[in-house]
């Protein structure tokens, strides 16, 4: 019984830090119609910088660096949307290409980070590290605590923005009818830009979040990418409400699956309830339902 | 009848000769360069990764659909042949086809559901797959598996000299390439391209899209696993879930495939051949010091390909080969005789073998009963009765939003209908496909054009013609013949991008023709036409239905609707409201209404 609370609280935790990660790829997607395959490394890429070297070079705390890792990712994404990615939307089969695009952005990035940091792995040694509370027999790392606090700030800071401010309500409408904003003079190229930048700003905030309890190296972001895409597929593509859901159900499975198989195949049972997904309900990955012609 | 088979036999060449000379080049070269194990290995590389390209492209370049989770039948491939060998004993040359057998399996139960998605969620729904049979083995113990050797010998797959497994790798290459070639110029090439394009369309065109792009995928899974095998043997000294399950395949496979080109023959080569040395020269100079330098290096010509030349270097090239061609041409015409065809006004379609042949019964060939469909609680048609005469031109009027093109996508099965029975010359066709219904004679074109856009007119039309025959032969006589007849003869081998609005109208209705249909839907073929345009499409229009298609127009032009129509249907919201003759229907008082408002009704009224 003690077992499964850890496991459920692991989870919990575990799944707030997914739900962070895949907000900014659902927003992405949800505005561009861009699945975002850098996703996860751009995440990897706030672990090393600013997280790891501004404690080395400056000891700065890491919840510290998460916060500075906004402004920063924000213009590095705008940048990146408006310089790079706006030359393939609007192409006929852009969606592929930019997939195919963001593919060879982590495929740089992560080997970037390989070739100028190196493939050690790293790991952020502060108190919080691996301190715990115990809590009857279940024990609680401070770090993961902090981060899970810090995560809910984030999102619910999302969720004001995208809600309540003008730019916010211009980037829900660019999601919902493009067109209808370009009629209505919303600039699409600024708004894209300041989404995909919100997008992996959040990401990357997560990344620093996640990277005071774990250790990570520059492939880490492979594997939790589809682990990313399964959970806004779970959650209704392009909703960030879903996407907190999402985590949470993947953070649970992840965790829980141990209690039935070995610890090495968590990821296993997490891309099981991804193909499940696809055979039960397709809907859910199709999309908007398109009118036929 | 002799130069018939010169003619053919010219037609093998053309399209076999220059892959034998390719690879006999490349033999040539390994044979020459001597035993040098470097070099060998860099030119082993270039062929298996271009070979497994070649499966890639089939799906992928051709077909549309990106395959991420390559990976898994390269790697399903390499570990079935290497663990029959190391536990069984199974020699290689055996295993490796087991191998491709079960990733041919492996990928019929990934492709029945990844395979409804479309374009960027197949992809990386695809990589799941991959991403958890890598765990799995590992947790089995099979992270690394040691190659046994059992002596050098052709049975064991072992060599010395790696220009053996050259020879090898030369000969399946030859073979994928012939097989690309093959498919390329057949009616699976072009059911591909189309897909590729336009997935609807095609569909609704008799492309049946789900088998085509299954049949493709086992195909290329099939290609995978035997590449997997020689790698493995060639390459690997000790096989690890890593080298053939890892992300670093698809990376390889897709880099090359896109800066080559998709769905290009010669793309991959030309690709591989400038990747794979450059690669393995920057991982022999600097790899102790810089490691993931070649990756950087694949990773950016991914980028930049994508972002300054999307066709790839060999799309590049042929597209400025065939622009370069068809001026040459243009300029001849232009010195030649006027070739504008004289376009006959007369259109009579008995000649075209249409299936019916002028032969009007008066049986219904579709009856709608009871048809009900609706949109989140929008409903879209309401309880439709209607049965349609064999031979007679119906047209449809109605106001926006009254349900009219759903109803054509409920005939022709994009749609499924609620409840209600749909009766095609007497069998209930409700549940059918799309393409099972225009094989069976109903084609229709759409309110908004959907032509294959990078395909030329008469491919576009030929797409049509595969509805009834297999041969790409035929195909492209029945085309010709409809192009003819419509007058877009002279654009026949442009691509349908540049063409113009009544050009357009013509393809569409051509390739609808080209399917034989007994029923024809046509979704406001008059609209956004000049009044002269109007008048001719009308013709044509007529001139069909009098050859013995029943035709259904939806058209708002209602004045030139009159003329042609046999009988007219009016629809509101999804009710019929009424039908008859063309004057009864208009002067239909509802009708009215729906249309201009209840002021206008009374004001008819009284008048």
């Amino acid at each position: 019984m003690e077992n499964f609370i850890q496991l459920l609280v692991q989870g919990i935790l575990v799944g707030v830090s997914y739900a962070v990660l895949s907000a900014g790829l659902t927003l992405i997607f949800g505005v561009m119609n861009i699945i975002n395959f850098a996703h996860a490394s751009f995440a990897v890429l706030a672990m090393y910088f600013p997280t790891f070297w501004f404690l080395q070079w400056w000891g700065i705390d890491p919840f510290v660096s998460a916060a500075l890792s906004l402004p920063i990712f924000f213009v590095f994404g705008y940048f990146v949307q408006r310089l790079v990615i706006s030359r393939v939307i609007g192409r006929p089969g852009s969606e592929t290409a930019t997939l195919i695009m963001t593919m060879g952005f982590s495929l740089l990035i992560e080997n970037m980070i390989l070739l100028v940091w190196s493939g050690a792995p790293r790991i952020i040694n502060e108190s919080y590290t691996i301190a715990t509370w115990r809590v009857g027999g279940v024990l609680i790392n401070h770090a993961q605590t902090y981060g899970m606090l810090a995560s809910i700030v984030l999102i619910i800071g999302l969720f004001i923005f995208l809600n309540k401010t003008t730019v916010g309500k211009s980037i829900k409408a660019a999601a919902d009818d493009p067109e209808g904003c370009a009629y209505m003079g919303i600039n699409l190229n600024l708004v894209y830009g300041i989404a995909y930048g919100l997008g992996i700003a959040v990401t990357a905030a997560g990344g620093c979040l996640m990277a005071t309890y774990r250790p990570f190296n520059p492939f880490y972001g492979e594997t939790i990418v589809v682990i990313l895409f399964a959970i806004v597929v779970l959650g209704g593509l392009g909703s960030v409400t879903g996407a907190v859901i999402g985590g949470l159900i993947i953070g649970l499975v992840q965790q829980l699956s141990s209690l039935v198989v070995a610890v090495s195949l968590q990821n296993v049972a997490v891309f099981l309830i991804f193909v499940i997904c696809l055979y039960t309900r397709p809907q859910g990955i199709l999309g908007k339902k398109e009118r036929a012609i | 009848m002799k130069a018939a088979t010169g003619n053919r036999k010219f037609v093998w060449a053309s399209n076999y000769l220059a892959i034998i000379i390719v690879c006999v080049l490349i033999l040539l070269l390994s044979v020459l360069v001597g035993s040098d194990r470097y070099i060998q290995r860099i030119i082993l590389l270039i062929v298996l990764w271009v070979f497994m390209c070649t499966g890639f492209n089939l799906i992928s370049g051709y077909g549309g659909q990106v395959v991420f989770g390559y990976m898994m039948f390269v790697g399903t491939g390499a570990y079935t042949t290497v663990l029959l060998f190391k536990f069984l004993g199974v020699t290689p040359w055996l295993g490796m086809w087991v191998g491709a057998a079960i990733a041919v399996v492996i990928a019929f139960f990934i492709g029945l559901p990844t395979l409804r998605l479309r374009g960027h969620f197949f992809a990386v729904a695809t990589i799941a797959f991959p991403l958890m049979t890598f765990p799995i083995l590992n947790h089995l113990g099979l992270e690394e598996v040691g190659i046994p050797f059992v002596g050098h010998g052709a049975a064991s797959l072992q060599f010395s000299d790696l220009r053996y497994y050259v020879v090898i790798a030369i000969i399946l290459l030859g073979l994928s390439l012939s097989l690309t070639r093959k498919i390329e110029r057949s009616r699976l090439g072009f059911a591909l391209r189309a897909i590729r394009q336009n997935e609807t369309a095609a569909e609704g065109m008799g492309v049946d899209t789900f088998r085509t792009k299954m049949i493709t995928f086992l195909l290329s899974s099939g290609i995978a696993a035997i590449g997997g095998t020689i790698y493995a043997f060639s390459l690997l000294y000790v096989l690890t879930t890593h080298a053939v399950f890892g992300l670093f395949i698809i990376v390889k496979v897709l880099s090359i495939t896109i800066v080559g080109g998709m769905g290009t023959l010669w793309g991959p080569v030309i690709a591989a051949a400038i990747l794979v040395p450059i690669g393995e020269f920057l991982t022999a100079q600097f790899g102790a010091r810089f490691p993931g330098l070649q990756d950087v290096v694949y990773g950016a010509a991914l980028v930049a390909t994508i972002i300054y030349i999307p066709e790839g270097i060999w799309g590049k090239i042929s597209k400025s080969y065939y622009k370069r061609r068809r001026k040459e041409m243009a300029t001849q015409a232009m010195t030649g005789t006027d070739e504008s065809p004289a376009i006959s006004d007369e259109f009579v379609f008995n000649d075209l073998q249409l299936s019916s042949n002028g032969i009007v019964s008066n049986e219904p060939i579709l009856k709608i009963e009871n048809v009900s469909k609706s949109f989140g609680g929008v409903n879209a048609l309401n309880d439709l009765n209607i049965v349609v005469s064999a031979g007679k031109l119906l047209g449809i009027i109605g106001p926006n939003g009254a349900g009219k093109t759903t109803l054509f996508n409920v005939i022709n099965g994009y749609l499924k209908p609620d409840k209600g029975r749909l009766l095609f010359e007497g069998q209930d066709v409700a549940l059918l496909k799309p393409n099972a219904l225009c094989k069976r004679g109903i084609g229709r074109t759409f309110q908004v054009a959907q032509i294959f856009h990078n395909m030329t007119v008469i491919e576009n039309i030929m797409i049509g013609a595969f509805a009834n025959t297999r041969n790409a032969n035929e195909a492209r006589a029945i085309a010709e013949k409809i192009a003819q007849k419509m007058g877009i003869v002279n654009r026949a081998n442009d691509m349908a991008v540049g063409l113009n609005l009544w050009e357009t109208k013509m393809v569409e209705i051509s390739r609808a023709l080209a399917t034989h249909p007994k029923l024809l839907l046509l979704d406001e073929p008059m609209s956004g036409l000049n009044p002269e345009e109007t008048v001719r499409i009308g013709k044509i229009i007529r001139g069909m239905a009098d050859s013995g298609i029943t035709v259904i127009v939806i058209e708002h032009v209602v004045q030139s609707l009159v003329k042609i129509a046999d009988l007219m249907l009016g629809l509101d919201e999804g009710h019929k409201i009424t039908e008859g003759k063309p004057e009864e229907v208009i002067s239909n008082s509802h009708m009215i209404e729906a249309y201009l408002g209840a002021k206008w009704r009374e004001r008819y009224v009284k008048s």
